[in-house]
């Protein structure tokens, strides 16, 4: 996982998204992160973000929001960003890469370890790989439908007959979702066996899906 | 899961028990712990988690706290709305719950 997000990207270079990644592990120590936490409204909030920052304010505060307070992302605030002049390819593959990271960090907690240490970028240069197929579906990003993954996005969706909306969600960086689904195999279930009760692992199913629901009712996340 | 019945509000409220499921107040103490700052309450939660599952049953647990951390932010972030399937199939459990309360239920065109 590291290596992935070490690596250069579709849009960012492994240096950006190192970049990203510390920005998303700092947000959890950030003093205005805390204070826009405990307000009524995450506007209404003005300051910086604990620094020293390598990458622009507005995608500072992108990725310290989305690790810091996920329930009060609005389609007002992404509207924003996008406005803020951030290329909507850029803000998917920082939404993966800060999300990754959450996830590292918090199954480091959990077990009672140190997070990884963020490893050295690889050099070389993003791939800038629009696909094809990408369009509007009802969330606030293009994604691309399961009837449009065909050539290089052939596999991404592994040919299973129902495709959630949260596998699509990044697919207008194909290369996140390969991630994401590798990442929610080896801790969650493979996609294709979601809809199947009767896969588990050393916790049976309702255990599994006990404390899956609570880590989304705590972070109240209605999907 | 079919045929088994799960205290669904221990979900969003303060379980006193196990929630229908084995081990269930262990798990969601040990969640909450893990998805909030007092390490010293995590450790005492990890260690009485530890003492009831397999080593493998706890990596799972910790593996699923990470991997719905990772799916909750790509869905708050991406705006993604609930699958019609599931949204069908969910009102009475979403009901019983009060999703409809989270900010992120706007993005689900009828959630309310």
């Amino acid at each position: 996982m590291l290596d992935h997000v070490r690596s250069p990207g579709t849009w960012w270079t492994g240096a950006e998204r190192v970049e990203i990644a510390a920005e998303a592990r700092g947000a959890t120590r950030c003093a205005l992160c805390r204070e826009r936490r405990k307000s009524l409204s995450p506007g209404a909030v003005q300051g910086r973000h604990d620094g020293p920052h390598a990458l622009a304010e507005s995608v500072i505060d992108a990725v310290h929001r989305i690790r810091s307070d996920p329930a009060r992302l609005s389609r007002r605030w992404f509207d924003g960003v996008i406005a803020g002049g951030l290329e909507v390819g850029r803000y998917v593959e920082l939404v993966s890469v800060t999300s990754l990271i959450a996830g590292l960090d918090y199954f480091a907690r959990a077990l009672g370890v140190e997070p990884l240490p963020l490893p050295p970028p690889r050099p070389g240069e993003p791939s800038r790989h629009r696909p094809g197929g990408a369009k509007e579906c009802g969330a606030w990003v293009p994604m691309i439908d399961p009837a449009d993954a065909a050539g290089a996005e052939a596999d991404l969706y592994g040919g299973g007959a129902f495709v959630p909306n949260i596998v699509r969600a990044l697919s207008l960086v194909p290369d996140e979702v390969r991630v994401m689904r590798r990442s929610s195999d080896a801790h969650y279930v493979p996609l294709a066996q979601i809809p199947d009760p009767t896969y588990h692992r050393a916790l049976a199913r309702p255990q599994m899906e006990l404390v899956a629901t609570r880590v989304s009712a705590l972070n109240q996340c209605f999907y | 899961m079919a045929g088994e019945t799960v205290d669904l509000a221990a979900v969003t409220e303060t379980a006193a028990g196990d929630a229908g499921v084995e081990h269930g107040g262990r798990l969601l103490a040990f969640t909450d712990a893990a998805m909030g700052e007092d390490d010293a309450l995590l450790d005492r939660e990890r260690r009485a988690l530890c003492a009831v599952l397999s080593p493998e049953a706890f990596i799972d647990a910790c593996a699923l706290v990470a991997a719905f951390n990772v799916v909750d932010r790509i869905a708050d972030a991406t705006g993604i709305p609930l699958d019609p399937m599931l949204h069908a199939a969910s009102g009475d459990v979403r009901a019983e719950l009060g999703l409809a309360r989270f900010g992120s239920a706007a993005n689900t065109p009828g959630a309310g």
